[in-house]
C-alpha cells in the first residue's frame, strides 16, 4: 500500500487490507479482509467515523 | 446480493467492545467493528487525520470486484445521512443489475424513475426524461 495517503480514485480497485473487528453477533472477535469480501462477492460499506465513546 | 457494513476507527478491537458492551445505544448492532490503530486504512482511504489521530467521518461503499463506486468524507462535526448512504447503496445494486440504466438525483428505490444511457436523443431534452 505504498500510494497509502492521498485516498483512492472512484472506479478504482481497492487495494487489499486486513483489520482486526471485534463481531458483535458473535461476541468475539475477527478479521476483515478485503480479499475475503471479493472472494465471497460481497458488497461492503466502510463507515469510519473518529472515536468509540463519543457520539455520530 | 450479500453486503457487510463495517465500522472502522482508529480504536483497537478491545475498546470496541467496552464501547459496545458499556453504551446502551449500541445494543441491537450487528455489524464488524473494525480497529485500525496504525492508521493504514484510513490513510489508504484519505480519511486520515495526522494532527489528531483520528479517522474522519468517512463513507465507502465497495462493489463485490472491489471497486470503490462512492466516496463520501464529513469534517468532525456533521454526521452522515443514513437515508442518504442506503439510498446510494441501492441505486448501485439496481445499476449493477441494470447496466444501461442510471440513476438520477431523485431516484429513492426501485421502481423510480431511472434514465437510460444517455444518447444523443436526450440532448436538450434532460427536463422530459426527468419527468415521471
Amino acid at each position: 500500500m505504498s500510494e497509502a495517503c492521498c485516498g483512492l480514485k472512484l472506479g478504482a480497485k481497492v487495494p487489499d487490507f486486513e483489520m482486526a473487528t471485534y463481531d458483535p453477533t458473535k461476541d468475539d472477535f475477527g478479521k476483515f479482509s478485503m480479499q475475503e469480501q471479493i472472494k465471497n462477492k460481497r458488497w461492503t460499506i466502510l463507515f469510519f467515523y473518529p472515536a468509540d465513546f463519543t457520539f455520530v | 446480493m450479500g453486503c457487510d457494513i463495517v465500522t472502522v476507527s482508529t480504536d483497537t478491537q478491545f475498546v470496541h467492545l467496552a464501547w459496545k458492551k458499556s453504551e446502551k445505544e449500541l445494543a441491537h448492532v450487528k455489524y464488524a467493528m473494525a480497529a485500525d490503530p496504525t492508521g493504514t486504512v484510513s490513510r489508504t482511504f484519505g480519511v486520515y487525520d495526522e494532527g489528531t489521530g483520528l479517522a474522519l467521518r468517512g463513507v465507502f461503499i465497495i462493489n463485490p470486484e472491489g471497486k470503490l463506486l462512492n466516496a463520501e468524507i464529513n469534517y468532525y462535526n456533521l454526521g452522515r445521512n443514513v437515508d442518504e448512504l442506503l439510498r446510494k447503496f441501492k441505486a448501485n445494486i439496481y445499476m449493477a443489475r441494470k447496466t444501461n440504466e442510471v440513476c438520477p438525483a431523485k431516484w429513492k428505490d426501485e421502481g423510480d424513475k431511472t434514465l437510460v444511457n444517455p444518447g444523443a436523443k436526450m440532448v436538450g431534452k434532460v427536463h422530459e426524461a426527468l419527468q415521471a
